[in-house]
């Protein structure tokens, strides 16, 4: 059960701050569809960034250099970096979209070509091979919090085991951002106008708000989550390593927001159906649902008969087809921003 | 006179256009190679401009001697590049048309996936010892065409009868057929045994099937890829065309992209329409995968889930780089092709590698999505050593009604009312 | 001291020999206008004669290439909303600038929050607002949903939105084109109260009732130009429409006496669902319609009336109920299939339902033809035919366009896509014409145009099934009126005998009909 819930975990949260990136460029009216590309592109960064620090000895300059802590703010100092470029790589977008009016499909689907383009170009370049990994050793040597660091050594609870045993910061982290984030969307004068720029942007600028400073606003918020996201996601389901590809978990993200109808609290709850249904596909094998030592899953899937269904492909496929099964379900009742994908101009009053 | 008429066509504004847009890319590429270059100690400024020569004149390369490239006419290379132009000017086809009737199809990988399927599957599974092989390869053809127009209109009918954005069912389709296609190529016992090669299919010749060659080998003697497959492109290019802008279907298809309740008011069945158009550009796509995997000189690598396969992406810089004419398409898919060449020349003679192309390719979609703002920019600049002609917008005692007339993007069905 | 002197000077707002130009138009040609503290200024002209460019360069939404604008005498420039705001200056858009998904009191406060650290005070604003909306008579419900509130709440909202700022220089953009009666009489009283109160409003309108009623001086614009200024109680109906036009009007549509044949169009209990709400939109609806008469449908906008037509021509389903189409049943047949049996439409909305703005004149002159053999052979479609037919019907109906057959729809303008609309409705020559607010947004020339092409194709014994919006029209144009009033049909009323004020009550729905009566 402990695994089951932190393995939902790791995905649930990068797919969560991952799809409310998404709704901070929708709500103030821009579609990014290059969310998969921000993502590949933040996890390069992120990972490139430890590794290049561990090339150069630079983690080693940090007070208390062994110690346990200084490595998580390293690893902050990674999401931060991926957090930053993602927000420089979704400017693309917003340029397009904002001031050259262009299509926002299209120039989303270009980042989208462009990330895993430019990242394995380096990455063979930095690596001479199809994957930018740890310079030395391994995500979980490095980064990972186990109980017996935080003097829990001994302790054996389920909240322990579950919560404070073999995690990442970085999971914790995206959960305040995220609250943050959504308080700052409901309860802000920020959030109030961007929100507006997204419904109605011919009614903001008519109160004055700018709509395009805030278009750019929401393309960087939007950029910094993903990014920061995608290093998340590289960290903790990929052993920290980058290879120009993040398996359309970008795309799920999209499907996260509209399946969350743009509402952070709803947005919360599809990510973690939706980890769920990932972290099946990763690790039906190993998950114990009832704790009575049987793995059922596998043991399914090794069964003759219910082994032609329930195999790994079909676990594996499993996230798209509840994707769009949820698509053709909500498709009726979701509420899109209502201005969302339309180049504003001041002259179409 | 005759000059500026023929700069002021809206046809020479998008060639015009799509040059520049070659030129931005390319230049962005050897930016890229030269900075790399310079960064990198490895490299230097030397490999620089060989790689920056290469991205050029790639498919004149006729290979190096003492670490000097030699270049000339290259029939191997340009061969190659005629090759591998079909299944991407096909995918760009199946863009094109989507595009064209209001739709953005970035399902052709899936609907590629699909066609791949269906073609191996009947190419290697029927008895060419029974049926002759040409038959069989006309079977897979129309096999793979029919799985790939399957495979299309599931987004179309998602999107005509609930409301299913077509973009995101595409995505999710995608990535569905990614997992089918590595499901069913698991146990269906074809894959290649020869070797150490577990990861691949069997080659289509393995059974004897494999595209007539329509005697492009003796144009090109020394190309091991090219056959009839880019003459069959050529021809559906043209039909597709035809198709698109001198019929009652296509007049139907393209008011339905246009503005999807005009289309209804006029008594044209809406819903039909759109299936209709994601299934021809099902079909295409998937036609373009027979033609790639029936050549038999390629294999196809079955473990799919991982990625998508590259054609369906490239065929929307295809598309999109020819303005979505079916006839351009046919040249943007092979200067695609081309950079293709370049890029295995790139990580065969010099430090860079392939993945540079795909950087160019990227850009270059980048930049077709504000075509429109280039391709006015032109006429702007033609216009300007043109004498006064009669402007576009009539203005009759009407307030400023062409201050409302930048384009709507296509069906959003929120076109401003007065 | 400032004040007193601000206070002496007799104009709070001059706009002086302003001129705008967009490509090739004069939208705004040295017109000049003068608001006194505490007037209602009426701003009179068509559409199309510039009102709305003016206003907008008033609040700052486009920059005029000459001319000045003074506030108290002084001379300021407003190069953004934000400087109107700052100068008090305050609108009410005629299509209006709210978030639907919004609530009422974010609607009002968005872009003048209050703020702490970022965060909004909700408590202070609903304080303000609800002290505004006591003084002023402006009920609201502050924490509902903009989309959930009727149409006269959300102008409501408008004004409260520019009280909230202290607004003292009001502008109404039209503001009663979305309004029923009643509504109306409301707002010209809350206007009244406004003035009371100190503000300065500015009126647009091209309503002369309205006018007459309200405002102490009207300016009259003329495509683009400045005709004068003049007070309302020195002037009348009749001299403002001849300065608004520039030519006597004719307000009557010259026709015979109606000469109805055999029925066309029978509908018998003709009910359809609301996409909106739970009830029905359209409620038992029956009616005739003869060769050879206009059967006008009158209502206040959102009484059903969109979703009859929908029914009728087959874009909607009908839940219940039959249609009869020269004789045939058409109740479950297709778009296609209904209009073959001969039913042409001018549809509301020209820009959703009309006309393909990304296709060409002659594509959009074929749109309900291109199938017919006279235009395809073998599925290929036959362009030299299509070309001609495009020619005539240009010529015919004088379709005014920057490249003839072959320009964008997108570029032509609003009258001329009309007219086209028009032409290739009429020219199919079918027993039926459902024409639904044919002539909205359009000048006074194109409007005659197309009342008269409606009368000939009556004489010409076609059946002609009007939906109108303006009681105008309504009177002027039909030879039955049938009013429609929360998806019913409430009475029949003959234009010869009723007046306005009678139809006016049974659009507001005080009035009805048995109703055994109306079928007949």
């Amino acid at each position: 059960m402990s695994y089951l819930i932190q393995q939902t975990l790791i995905y649930a949260i990068p797919l969560m701050i991952v799809a409310l990136a998404g709704v901070f460029a929708e709500r103030s009216g821009i579609i990014n569809l290059a969310l998969e590309g921000i993502m590949i592109f933040g996890a390069f960064i992120g990972v490139l960034f430890v590794h290049v620090c561990q090339k150069l000895g630079v983690f080693q300059l940090l007070p208390g250099a062994a110690n346990w802590g200084a490595m998580q703010l390293f690893e902050i100092l990674g999401m931060v970096a991926a957090g930053i470029l993602g927000s420089l790589f979704a400017l693309l977008l917003g340029f397009a979209a904002i001031n050259l009016k262009a299509d926002q499909t299209i120039s989303g689907t270009a980042l989208n070509m462009l990330a895993p383009a430019i990242v394995l170009f380096f990455v063979r370049i930095i690596a001479n091979q199809e994957e930018l990994r740890l310079y030395k050793g391994d995500a979980a040597e490095w980064f990972m919090i186990k109980k017996a660091m935080l003097g829990l050594g001994e302790k054996d609870g389920f909240i322990v085991n579950t919560f404070l045993n073999k995690v990442y910061l970085a999971t914790y982290l995206c959960i305040i951002i995220f609250i943050i984030c959504s308080i700052v969307l409901y309860k802000t004068r920020f959030g109030l106008r961007l929100r507006s720029c997204g419904e109605n942007p011919q009614a903001a600028d008519s109160l004055g708000i700018n709509v395009v400073k805030m278009r750019y606003s929401g393309i960087i918020f939007s950029g910094f989550l993903a990014g920061m996201g995608g290093f998340v996601y590289a960290l903790t389901t990929s052993n920290c390593m980058s290879n120009g590809d993040v398996a359309g978990f970008g795309f799920l993200a999209l499907a996260v927001m509209i399946f969350g109808n743009w509402k952070p609290l709803n947005i919360a709850l599809a990510a973690l159906l939706f980890g769920m249904f990932k972290c099946l596909a990763a690790g039906y094998s190993s998950i114990d649902i009832n704790g009575d030592g049987v793995k059922l899953l596998y043991e399914l899937s090794k069964d003759p008969t219910w082994g032609k269904v329930l195999n790994p492909n079909f676990y594996r496929m499993l996230p798209y087809l509840i994707s769009l099964l949820v698509l053709a379900f909500t498709s009726k009742k979701s509420r899109a921003p209502k201005a969302e994908g339309i180049p504003y101009d001041k002259g179409m009053r | 006179m005759k000059l500026n008429r023929f700069l002021n066509k809206d046809g020479t504004r998008s060639v015009f256009a799509t040059l520049i847009s070659i030129l931005i890319g390319l230049l962005a590429g050897a930016v890229i190679i030269l900075i790399v270059g310079l960064v990198d100690q490895k490299l230097g400024l030397n490999e620089a401009w060989k790689g920056i020569r290469l991205l050029f004149l790639g498919l004149f390369s006729k290979g190096q001697q003492a670490g000097r490239l030699l270049f000339g006419f290259n029939s191997t290379n340009i061969g190659d590049m005629l090759f591998r132009a079909v299944p991407i000017i096909m995918t760009g086809l199946s863009v094109s048309l989507a595009y064209k009737t209001g739709l953005f199809n970035i399902g052709a990988s899936g609907q590629f996936l699909a066609g791949t399927t269906a073609s191996l599957f009947i190419a290697l599974k029927m008895n060419t010892a029974v049926v002759a092989p040409w038959i069989v390869w006309i079977i897979a053809f129309l096999g793979g065409i029919l799985a790939g127009a399957f495979w299309g209109a599931i987004p179309g009918i998602l999107k005509a009868f609930l409301n299913i954005n077509e973009v995101l069912a595409c995505i999710m389709t995608n990535w569905l057929a990614a997992n089918i296609v590595t499901w069913i190529f698991e146990g269906s016992g074809l894959q290649c045994t020869e070797g150490t090669k577990t990861q691949v299919i069997w080659k289509t010749t393995h059974n004897g099937v494999a595209t007539a060659k329509m005697g492009l080998d003796k144009l090109f003697p020394e190309s091991q890829q090219v056959d009839g497959g880019i003459i069959i492109v050529i021809v559906i290019a043209v039909l597709v065309y035809i198709l698109l802008t001198k019929t009652t279907l296509g007049f139907e298809l393209k008011a339905c992209g246009s503005n999807r309740h005009a289309a209804r008011y006029a008594g044209i069945k809406d819903k039909r329409s759109i299936v209709l158009s994601m299934a021809i550009a099902g079909a295409l796509a998937g036609a373009g995968a027979s033609l790639y995997w029936l050549s038999g000189s390629t294999e196809f690598h079955w473990q799919t889930y991982l990625s998508l396969p590259g054609e369906g992406f490239t065929g929307i810089a295809v598309a999109l780089l020819g303005a979505c004419n079916p006839i351009a398409n046919i040249f943007t898919g092979m200067f695609l092709s081309t950079l293709d060449v370049v890029g295995s020349k790139l990580s065969f003679y010099t430090g860079y590698n392939e993945y540079i192309t795909d950087v160019i390719i990227a850009v270059i979609v980048y930049l077709s999505a504000f075509s429109l703002l280039i391709k006015t920019w032109l006429s702007k600049k033609f216009k300007a050593a043109e004498i006064k002609k009669i402007p576009d917008v009539v203005i009759t005692s009407h307030g400023p009604e062409m201050a409302k007339t930048p384009p709507v993007p296509a069906n959003t069905g929120k076109e401003g009312n007065e | 001291m400032e004040q007193a002197t601000s206070e002496a000077y007799p104009y709070v707002i001059e706009m002086l020999h302003i001129t705008k130009e967009f490509p090739g138009i004069k939208a705004n040609d040295d017109i000049t206008l003068q608001l006194r503290r505490g007037e209602i200024h009426a701003l009179l002209g068509e559409n199309g004669a510039g009102k709305s460019t003016l206003m907008s360069v008033l609040f700052g939404l486009y920059q005029p290439e000459q001319g000045e604008i003074r506030k108290d005498g002084k001379v300021v420039q407003i190069k953004d909303p934000n400087d109107a705001t700052a100068l008090n200056i305050g609108m009410v858009h005629q299509h209006f600038k709210l978030v639907e998904v919004f609530t009422v009191l974010d609607n009002i406060i968005l872009g003048a929050e209050d703020t702490k650290l970022g965060f909004i005070q909700k408590k202070e604003a609903r304080k303000k607002v609800k002290a505004l909306s006591e003084k002023y008579g402006l009920s609201i419900d502050m924490d509902a949903k903009v989309e959930d509130i009727t149409v006269g709440m959300q102008q409501r909202v408008e004004i409260l939105k520019m009280l909230y700022r202290d607004n003292d220089i009001l502008i109404f953009d039209e503001p009663t084109a979305v309004l029923t009666p009643q509504e109306i009489e409301e707002l010209m009283q809350i206007m009244r109260n406004l003035k009371a109160e100190g503000k300065s409003i500015l009126f647009i309108s091209h309503k002369l009732n309205e006018i007459m009623a309200v405002a102490d001086r009207v300016t009259v614009l003329r495509k683009g130009k400045y005709v004068g200024t003049v007070d309302t109680a020195n002037t009348n109906k009749e001299e403002l429409s001849r300065m608004m036009v520039g030519r006597p009007v004719q307000l009557v549509v010259e026709k015979d006496e109606a000469k109805p044949k055999e029925t066309v169009l029978k509908v018998e209990g003709l009910t359809v669902p609301s996409k909106l709400h739970k009830n029905d939109a359209v409620k038992n609806v029956s009616l005739e319609v003869r060769a050879g008469e206009i059967v006008c449908i009158a209502g206040i906008d959102g009484n059903g009336q969109t979703e009859f037509v929908h029914a009728l021509t087959g874009l909607e389903k009908a839940s219940a109920g039959k249609i009869t189409l020269c004789g045939k049943d058409i109740t479950k047949a297709s778009i296609r299939k209904r209009s073959l049996t001969g039913m042409s439409h001018i549809p509301e909305d020209r820009h959703k339902h009309g006309m393909v703005l990304d296709f060409t004149l002659e594509q959009n002159l074929v749109l309900q033809r291109y199938y017919e053999p006279q235009f395809q052979n073998h599925g290929f479609i036959k362009f030299g035919a299509v070309r001609q037919y495009a020619d005539k019907l240009i010529e015919e109906f004088d379709v005014r366009s920057g490249q003839g057959p072959i320009t964008k729809a997108r570029s032509m303008s609003g009258g001329n896509q009309q007219k086209a609309i028009v032409a290739r409705e009429f020219d199919r020559n079918l027993p039926l014409i459902v024409a639904v607010q044919p002539t909205r947004g359009l000048d006074v020339g194109a409007i005659e145009y197309i009342h008269s092409q409606l009368v000939k194709q009556r004489d010409e014994g076609k059946a002609v099934l009007l939906v109108s919006l303006e009681l105008e029209e309504v009177m002027n144009l039909s030879d039955r009126i049938l009013v429609m009033y929360e998806g019913e049909i409430v009475g029949e009323l003959d234009p010869k005998t009723t007046t306005a004020q009678e139809l006016g009550l049974y659009m507001a729905g005080a009035k009805r009909q048995d109703k055994e009566v109306k079928a007949e």
